[in-house]
């Protein structure tokens, strides 16, 4: 294989990467806060991404169409946390996890009877003509979304080293009892994780639609999004990051060298093999419970 | 009160072939065979509660099993043949189990939701064995000189593992097994603390919860008579959930009443495939909300321990 070639593939698998980043982000911003995992996250960036389409075809543009999105996202998220999720008792991560599946059932099976289960085509923010640059011929959808994902990244870790409210979300997660002594709201705080996780999500979904097509079974994903949390070291923002691009480069990789059948299956196996090696992940730390 | 309602209930399932037409003869059996699995998962999560999403993987790794068996030893007699399903279920349940367990949890969730959906995948790939996506006829299961042809006959041989495997979960708690269990579903930290070695019995729920499916999916193979890799998929995962969710955690009788009711809104809902899972999801929903303990505890039929 040639060197452009490799560099093709390359690109392409971190553009698969930055978008499971993002999803893993997306799992850990409310894994931190709540220690809870939502599962109905890939069905949460699957119905926003819905959204997206059917505002831009009324006719709106395509900026608006992902503005729509994330404001669905984050309407969505607050009241699903707000609604249901808060009201458990005792919110252990069972409860949630259980709550979350029934969730993404509903949610699928809802985004099914308003658009149907048919694959849709999604407009790109970026234009078809590959770029040539050094006789490597690069898409300018993986670029393009490689460059968001790392805008994006960028903002969320300014908001939580610099803001406010990033900082309460890093006490929140560092000792829950503490920073609630400290006089910061949980419960605000849980809520602003969900919304944000969520935002976060309809961007990733906004981003990936135009390559792999919009459909109800997107919501998938979110098992992508766990493996490369997992894959970083669940509960790290660095680890999702770095995971994501390595399941997404493995993703891209595989077909390459094993019978191309595998390539769907490659998130799972991996997620297999990384808890069966190294549970903690590339950067975690082995978690210590007292009880 | 108790005995004299067991008893109406066993007269009732062995004489429904009688009364009953053939279709609601395959339904009852497709309702025991899930009552197996939602027993069998039961004993993983109401005691230990690890949660699997990967169960549809052990139903089609018991459900091949004893469909190749048939297919090419048709000597054997189908309690080998189920057996034999069982046992092989559990060995991969445990051999994939063991590194997993240690985690609990989240993680043993999403791994066994990554298991079964590798499972369906490798049973669509391995097409030389299994026939892959044009799915695999399954012959009628073997006593002897009998063949267990017909719906009744195959409602009987269900009927009777059923009732064995019911039995045996329900009187679990008489055994070493279960009354480990039994501590470790109380407080894992008492129960380690007064020597129970709790990922040793972990692992055998594990196990015993692989066996029950495998067991369970065997019986699939003959009551359906057709086996296709789409048929395990997460959706069949999710059901199983929903059965234990619904029916009530740790509660046999329970078990079998959530089996029976998805079985059945499964069948009346078949002509509106697009609002089950709407319907499925909000059962999951209400129940956590609403009614935590469960079909199980809203009726008090929790055994008395």
């Amino acid at each position: 294989m040639t060197t452009a070639a490799v560099v093709q593939v390359v690109v392409s698998g971190l553009a698969t990467g930055s978008v499971y980043g993002l999803m893993a982000l997306s799992l850990v911003i409310i894994y931190n806060a709540t220690r809870t995992l939502n599962f109905a996250q890939g069905e949460m960036l699957m119905v926003s991404t819905f959204v997206a389409w059917s505002v831009y075809h009324a006719g709106l543009p395509l900026l608006v169409s992902a503005v729509a999105a994330v404001l669905a996202a984050a309407v969505l998220a607050f009241l699903c946390e707000r609604l249901i999720v808060r009201r458990t008792l005792a919110a252990t991560h069972w409860d949630v996890l259980i709550i979350t599946l029934g969730l993404s059932l509903m949610l699928r099976a809802g985004a099914g009877l308003v658009w149907s289960h048919d694959e849709f085509p999604f407009p790109s923010f970026f234009r078809d003509r590959p770029l040539a640059i050094a006789g490597v011929r690069l898409a300018p959808v993986s670029l393009g979304i490689i460059g968001a994902s790392l805008v994006l990244m960028l903002v969320l870790y300014a908001l939580f080293a610099w803001t406010r409210l990033g900082r309460a979300m890093r006490a929140v997660a560092q000792n829950q009892r503490a920073a609630r002594l400290m006089g910061i709201s949980v419960e605000r705080v849980n809520s602003m994780a969900w919304v944000l996780g969520a935002v976060v999500g309809a961007v990733a979904g906004v981003l990936v639609a135009p390559v792999i097509f919009l459909s109800t079974t997107m919501g998938l994903i979110v098992v992508n999004g766990f493996t490369a949390a997992v894959l970083g070291g669940f509960g790290s923002m660095p680890g999702a990051v770095l995971g994501g691009m390595v399941l997404g480069l493995l993703e891209n990789l595989a077909p390459l060298y094993l019978p191309s059948g595998i390539r769907y299956s490659v998130p799972f196996l991996v997620l297999i093999a990384i808890l069966l090696i190294r549970p903690a992940g590339l950067l975690g730390r082995v978690e210590r419970r007292k009880v | 009160m108790r005995v004299t309602a067991a008893g109406a209930g066993v007269v009732a399932l062995v004489a429904w072939p009688w009364v009953a037409s053939r279709y609601f003869v395959f339904l009852a059996s497709l309702v025991l065979v899930n009552g197996i699995v939602a027993v069998g998962l039961n004993l993983l999560s109401g005691y230990t509660h690890q949660l699997s999403f990967g169960h549809a993987g052990f139903f089609a790794i018991g459900a091949y099993t004893a469909a190749l068996l048939t297919l090419h030893a048709a000597v054997l007699p189908v309690p080998v043949t189920l057996l034999a399903a069982g046992a092989l279920t559990a060995v991969v349940g445990l051999a994939f189990g063991v590194p997993c367990l240690r985690l609990g949890g989240l993680y043993l969730t999403m791994a066994t939701l990554a298991f079964g959906i590798v499972v369906s995948e490798t049973l669509l790939n391995l097409d030389w064995l299994t026939r892959g996506a044009d799915g695999l006829r399954v012959p009628a299961a073997r006593l002897g000189a009998v063949t267990l042809s017909g719906d009744t006959a195959r409602y009987y041989l269900v009927l009777a593992v059923a009732a064995a495997m019911v039995a045996a979960a329900a009187n679990i708690v008489r055994t070493r097994t279960g009354r480990a269990f039994l501590a470790i579903r109380e407080s894992e930290v008492a129960a380690q603390a007064s020597g129970v070695p709790v990922a040793a019995y972990r692992t055998t729920a594990f196990g015993l919860s692989a066996f029950y499916t495998g067991v369970a999916g065997g019986l699939f193979a003959f009551v359906v008579g057709f086996l296709s890799p789409d048929a395990f998929d997460l959706f069949l995962s999710v059901d199983f959930v929903v059965m234990i969710i619904l029916g009530g955690l740790g509660s046999v009788p329970g078990s079998l009443a959530g089996a029976a009711v998805v079985t059945l809104l499964h069948d009346g809902l078949a002509a509106f495939q697009n609002y089950r899972p709407l319907v499925f999801g909000g059962v999951l929903v209400a129940c956590m909300l609403f009614m935590p303990g469960g079909i199980a505890s809203a009726l008090r039929l929790r055994a008395s321990h």
